[in-house]
Formats: structure tokens, C-alpha cells, sequence
């Protein structure tokens, strides 16, 4: 079966490639962005639903 | 100092009621053509009530006007409370109201009367459209106003849904829309054939993305923490959740043309991206059900809650079947058949309607400053729309499976061994009948619903500017000492916000639509490819307006199992002129890309005078009033005009001449019935349609 595919994807190799290059990137970016996150912001925001029911 | 303000409720009471009566309205019309399936006759001898015509009137009921509705009233409640903000103006939600009713009037009008484009969910003709467009702007200034004048500091995750909605949304209706109006009421799309292909699986599926989950899954991150008083299970999966999700459901469309003339590249692209879907899906589903941890006995008593369970594991049973359906191997079994009907209820009942539900059963209480009437019926509602899903979607999966294989099955001898269509209808029919009866328990529970909720509103009295009190959000922003600055940009500053998701949504629709439009060797020309002819065209025109692309495909995928059961199978330059594109993602009844010649004039004549005459057992409706109803001539030269415009090459000045071609091509028909004892003008509309229909797939077709 990955033969056949790569065998098919063969002229569209760029397509692909970059695709799975921004997929890499964007996640990345993503996951630096989570990693950076601190306990208590993420605390703060978990309980922003809650909070509104205090008038 | 605390600054007082008033939630609007009475915005949010507003849509409640619209996503109640336009639920039972969309759900009636779907029970109505799902018995249609074993009972033609029940579109009631009228061309406004018959299949083709109302199929989309029930999806686009239940998912603009069921599910639409459902999402503005979730938006409305949560964004004021998350923001500590009324919303921006009480006039714009009043346009924003009022207006999108008038298009969901609009589309219960004109679809009937067979104005549509025939683009899937996207049915309604262009004026609606600029409506659509018009009401999204006024909901988009009301959301991104009330953000800019809000109390609270941060954007919690589920505005951040709304906003990626709000923005994909636009983008995707305004691509998909782009259209060439010829009348008040019809147009033709910009693209052709494979690129429209593109462009409508594009938005179609993220349609599905972006309108029916995205709001939703802010939706679920606001009621369900509020419903089970405690925070979602983890704030950080939440957002690898809406980033990842909406980065890859952009690229995942083309699985929905799996094996046709589209560029082998652009499935992968959608296979691969589909396949990847899973993981940002379940990670969501897994952050729903993980924030009920601890609070599962809860469970057992709320049906509120019970509700959201549900919908919750019925999204992420969707969820890991779309991508499996995507795996080219299944798709190739699945793919026009009633296993993606059954595939997509699984989401529409479960994961929309039970959500809404509970959401309603949690919402209208408190706004009316009331109590539930009676948990019993809630219960009662929620058993019997489990039920309702389960009869709905066993037969329908059992019938996928069956006539999936029935079509692909060969004899010793190397034949097919159900060369008539019609048999492999035939043997599904069982479950057509236990869909929808499975389709009357959801709909009986709406009912109940309705009555519950009537019966609470009457207890209580709407609680319509509802006090609040907040802080002023401070003009200089002081960081909370963990802010990082990306978080801080992200929040601060909507704009920016709504940018990032724009460009994070725009990546993959351009990778995989610009090459399909700008390279030419990705839909190769077809010297023998020839324009329609003036009656042919007008021909199409009649097939667009019954929607006979509900029910039958034109693009033959190239099995071995298609290409003898069909013909020659589809090439992408066999639709160069097709505006818009027919290939259709369904076949109750067989496809037709290769119909051309395959029977006489008057089989078709008699085919469509009464079906079962030709094919006996047939579930296809008669169209009696096409043999009675005389062919609109006078639009001839708009529409000659329209299509050179779109590239299709007429000469010029052929609009001219374009009539007297017709009427002599009409004649032709004609007079070939007469000689075969069949009387009818040659003025008539069936004319057109039989000169359509011999056309299709000849010319390419193999001698």
C-alpha cells in the first residue's frame, strides 16, 4: 500500500512535502506556545466560565 | 469601583425559540422524505413536496435554522458572561435575529419552488447569499464589539471558537458564492467541473467544521464546566484542541471526492489531513468527558448532563469514523451509499441535537428565573432520542454495508452479479422503513421537549435584562506575572486574533485550490468535449431545479465494478463547461454520467411519466408536470451569455440563434415520440430534460 502511494505521489512530491512542512512548523509554534503556559494563568482561565455566575 | 451592567436575555430566549419551532419544521421535512424512500407517492402528487426539491429544504433547515440558530443562542448567553459585557448593540442582535429569519423564510420558500444552485448545503440562489452575507457582517460587528468593550481580560478557549467560526464561516460562504446571476433567481457558478467540485467539497466539508462543531465545541467548553461546576479537564489540551482542529479540518474536503477526476495529489492531501483529524477530535471529546471526572453521579440524576454525554461520545464516534471513511479502501465501499447518511446523523442527532437539548433544558430555567417542569419527561426526551439515533442509524449503516457490496459483487463468470440497479434498492428498503421510524422517536422526543419547555417558561417569568456587576477592564494592561507575551497578543487583541485563525484556515484551502486552478495539467482538455447544446442546457437547468442530483451521481469512479455497470469511467475534461458541477454524493438511484443513448427517448419519456411503469419496484417519483409545463425559452440568450462569459466557448452572437437551434432539436425529440405513440409538444420541459439526458457522457462514451 505505501508503495502504490508513493509510487502515485510521485511529481507531486512538492505538494506533500510542503504540507507536512507547515503541519511541522505550525505545531511547533503551537506546542512552544503551550509549554510556555504558566500553572496559574492556565488556572485562571480554566475557571473563567465559573466565575461568571458571581454578580 | 464595580460597574453595573444587564446581560440580554431576551436575545437569547429569541433564538431558543427559533431553534425549537425551525427543529421540528427541518426534522419534519427530513421524516417526510425518509418515508418518501419506501413511499414515493408521498410527496403528494406535487412538485414542491417531492424529494429532489425538499431534500435540501431539510438540510438546510436543520443546519442553518435548527443548528444556526442553536449556536447564536449558545454565542449570545456565553460571550456576555465570559466578557462580563452586555452585548454590543440590542439593534444589531435585533437585524441579526430578525434578519437571519427572513432568510430561513427564504430558503422555505425558494427551495421548493426548485431556486437552487445544487451546491450541497449551499442550495439557496445568490440574493439569499448577499443576505447570508449581510446578517454574518451584523453577528460579526455585535461579537468582535462586545469583545472590544469587554470587562474581563482574557478570551477564555470558547470565544476562541466563536471567532474561528465566525471568520471561516464568512470565507467559506463568500468562495462558494461566487456566482454569475442571470435572473432574480438563477445563476451559475464561476467554476466548472473539477475546480467546482473542489470548491464545494472545500466548504462543504468545512461547513460540517466550522458551523456544526466549532461553535459548538465552544459551546462545550462553556456549558459543560458551568453544567458540572467544576473547569474543563485541561486548559492546555483545549487549545492544542482549537488550534490543531482548525488548522487541519481546512485540508481535509477533497476525501469527499475520493477516486474521481480530481488530481490524485489533492486526495492525499485530504486523506492524510483526514487521517490526522482524529487526533485534535478525540483530544477534544477526551477534554469534554475528562471534565465530568468526579462528577459522574451527576450523571445519573441531570438529564441536562446526560445530554451532553452523549452528544459528547457521539461527536467523537463521528469523529473517528470520518477519517476511517476517508481511508480510500472503505471510501470506495461507503462512498454513495446510505453508510455516510447514517455517518453523518451519528454527528447531527448526537453530537448538535443533544447538545442543543441539553443546553436548552439547562438555559431556559435560568433565564425564566424557573425550575424545569419535569425532569421525568427530559428523561423520557433523552431515552427516546437515544432510541431515535440507534433505529435511525443501525439500518442505515446495515443498508451502506449491503448495497456497498451488492454493487461491487461478481459472479464466477466474471459479471456482475446484480447488473440492475434497481435490485440493490430494493433489498434496502427494510431499512429505509426502521430509519424512519427511528427518525419519528427523535422527533417525538422534540415534541416532548417542546412541551416541557412550555410548560417551564409558563412558571416563570423572563428574566430580560438580567444585573450584572464587573471591573472596568484597566486601559494599561498589567500583566498577571505568568502572561507571556504571545498569550497577551492573543487575548488582548481580537483583531489579531481573528487574523492568525484567518491564516491559519486559509493555508490549506489555498495549497489545495490554487494548483487545481492555476495549472493547466491538472484538468487535462478534451478536444471531442463539446458545449451544450440550447435545449441541452436548458435540459440541465430542469435537472438542477428537481434536484435530481440528490439521487444520482455523474461521475464514475474507475472500478471494474463501475466501468461495467456505468461505462467508460469519468474524466476530469469531460466537465470543462459544467456550471455548476452534477457529479452529486449520493446514488439511491444509479449514476448517469454515461446515460447518453443507453435507452430511447420514449423510455426516458415514460421513465419519467411514471417510474415504476419502466422500472417496476422503482422508488423513484413520477414528474408528470414536466410533460405539461412549457419550457422557459426567453432565458435562452442570458443563459448563452452567462456561459461564455464563464469561458464556455459560444460563439459570438450564437445567443441569437441559440432558440431557432433549439426548437429544432426539440422537434427532433418529438417527432421521435410521435413515431413511438407518444404525443407531446415539442414546447415542453420533458423535451428538454430527455435532450439532457442523451447527451450526458457522449462525448467521450466508447462505440
Amino acid at each position: 500500500m505505501f508503495k502504490q502511494f508513493l509510487d502515485q505521489a510521485t511529481g507531486n512530491q512538492f505538494y506533500l512535502l510542503s504540507s507536512l512542512a507547515i503541519f511541522m512548523l505550525f505545531f511547533i509554534v503551537v506546542g512552544i506556545m503551550l509549554i510556555t503556559m504558566k500553572k496559574d494563568e492556565v488556572k485562571y482561565m480554566s475557571e473563567l466560565p465559573l466565575k461568571d455566575d458571581i454578580k | 469601583m464595580t460597574e453595573k451592567f444587564y446581560y440580554d436575555n431576551k436575545i437569547v430566549r429569541n433564538f431558543a425559540i427559533a431553534t425549537i419551532v425551525w427543529g421540528i419544521v427541518g426534522m419534519t421535512v427530513g421524516l417526510l422524505i425518509a418515508m418518501q424512500l419506501f413511499k414515493p407517492a408521498l410527496n403528494m402528487g406535487s412538485q414542491y413536496t417531492t424529494f429532489g426539491r425538499i431534500r435540501p429544504l431539510h438540510t438546510n433547515a436543520v443546519i442553518f435554522a435548527f443548528v444556526g440558530n442553536a449556536i447564536f443562542m449558545g454565542v449570545y448567553y456565553s460571550l456576555q458572561r465570559l466578557l462580563k459585557a452586555r452585548m454590543y448593540s440590542d439593534v444589531l442582535s435585533k437585524i441579526h435575529f430578525w434578519g437571519w429569519q427572513l432568510i430561513i423564510i427564504a430558503t422555505a420558500i425558494t427551495l421548493p419552488l426548485g431556486l437552487t444552485t445544487s451546491h450541497e448545503y449551499a442550495e439557496m440562489e445568490w440574493p439569499i447569499d448577499i443576505a447570508i452575507t449581510v446578517i454574518w457582517v451584523v453577528f460579526g460587528i455585535n461579537m468582535f464589539g462586545t469583545i472590544i468593550k469587554r470587562r474581563e481580560q482574557h478570551m477564555y478557549v470558547a470565544i476562541w471558537f466563536y471567532i474561528a467560526t465566525f471568520v471561516t464561516v464568512a470565507v467559506l460562504h463568500i468562495v462558494n458564492s461566487i456566482q454569475l446571476p442571470i435572473s432574480a433567481f438563477k445563476s451559475y457558478y464561476l467554476y466548472a467541473g473539477v475546480q467546482d467540485a473542489l470548491v464545494q467539497w472545500w466548504y462543504g466539508h468545512n461547513a460540517v467544521a466550522f458551523f456544526l462543531t466549532t461553535p459548538y465545541l465552544g459551546m462545550m467548553y462553556y456549558f459543560l464546566p458551568k453544567m458540572a461546576q467544576r473547569p474543563v479537564y485541561s486548559y492546555k489540551l483545549s487549545i492544542l484542541h482549537f488550534w490543531s482542529l482548525i488548522f487541519i479540518y481546512i485540508w481535509a474536503g477533497p476525501h469527499h471526492l475520493l477516486y474521481t477526476s480530481l488530481p490524485g495529489w489533492a486526495q492525499s492531501l485530504g486523506v492524510a489531513f483526514s487521517i490526522m483529524l482524529i487526533a485534535p477530535s478525540w483530544g477534544g471529546m477526551i477534554n469534554g468527558l475528562l471534565t465530568l471526572r468526579g462528577a459522574w453521579d451527576k450523571v445519573r440524576e441531570d438529564p441536562t448532563l446526560k445530554f451532553m454525554v452523549v452528544g459528547i461520545t457521539a461527536y467523537g464516534m463521528a469523529t473517528f469514523e470520518g477519517p476511517m471513511l476517508a481511508l480510500k479502501q472503505i471510501n470506495a465501499i461507503a462512498h454513495y451509499t446510505d453508510w455516510i447518511v447514517a455517518h453523518v446523523h451519528v454527528g447531527a442527532l448526537g453530537w448538535n441535537g443533544f447538545l442543543t437539548f441539553g443546553i436548552l433544558y439547562w438555559l431556559i430555567p435560568r433565564i425564566y428565573r424557573t425550575t424545569l417542569y419535569s425532569k421525568k419527561l427530559a428523561a423520557f426526551h433523552f431515552w427516546i432520542g437515544t432510541l431515535g439515533i440507534i433505529f435511525y442509524a443501525v439500518p442505515l449503516y446495515f443498508a451502506g454495508f449491503t448495497q456497498g457490496l451488492m454493487w461491487k459483487e461478481f459472479t464466477q463468470e466474471g459479471m456482475l452479479r446484480y447488473p440492475n440497479f434497481l435490485e440493490t434498492v430494493i433489498q434496502i428498503i427494510p431499512m429505509y422503513m426502521l430509519r424512519a421510524l427511528g427518525g419519528a422517536l427523535y422527533l417525538t422526543g422534540v415534541i416532548v421537549m417542546t412541551y416541557n419547555l412550555i410548560k417551564t417558561v409558563a412558571t416563570g417569568k423572563l428574566w430580560a435584562n438580567e444585573p450584572a456587576e464587573a471591573m472596568p477592564l484597566a486601559k494599561d494592561y498589567k500583566p498577571q506575572g505568568s502572561d507571556r507575551k504571545l498569550h497577551r497578543v492573543l487575548e488582548r487583541k481580537p483583531m489579531v486574533f481573528l487574523v492568525l485563525s484567518l491564516i491559519v484556515i486559509l493555508i490549506g484551502g489555498m495549497i489545495e485550490m490554487m494548483p487545481t486552478f492555476t495549472i493547466k495539467s491538472n484538468v487535462p482538455t478534451i478536444s471531442s468535449v463539446k458545449p451544450y447544446s440550447p435545449l441541452e442546457l436548458q435540459g440541465r437547468d430542469v435537472y438542477i431545479r428537481e434536484g435530481c442530483v440528490n439521487c444520482h451521481s455523474q461521475m464514475i469512479r474507475p472500478f471494474r465494478s463501475e466501468t461495467e455497470r456505468y461505462g467508460e469511467y469519468s474524466k476530469a475534461g469531460e466537465f470543462v463547461y459544467d456550471h455548476p458541477f452534477l457529479w452529486g454524493s449520493k446514488r439511491t438511484g444509479p449514476d448517469l454520467q454515461r446515460e447518453g443513448g443507453k435507452y430511447g427517448n420514449v423510455w426516458h419519456f415514460n421513465h419519467m411519466l411514471d417510474p415504476q411503469t419502466m422500472s417496476p419496484g422503482s422508488i423513484m417519483p413520477p414528474y408528470e408536470w414536466l410533460i405539461t409545463q412549457t419550457l422557459d425559452t426567453t432565458t435562452t440568450i442570458s443563459k448563452i451569455n452567462a456561459m461564455r462569459t464563464l469561458g464556455v466557448p459560444y460563439e459570438l452572437g450564437y445567443e441569437h440563434k441559440a432558440n431557432k437551434d433549439l426548437d429544432e432539436q426539440a422537434k427532433e425529440i418529438a417527432a421521435d415520440l410521435q413515431k413511438n405513440n407518444v404525443k407531446v409538444k415539442s414546447d415542453k420541459e420533458i423535451i428538454a430534460l430527455i435532450a439532457y439526458l442523451q447527451r450526458l457522457g457522449t462525448d467521450i462514451k466508447a462505440k
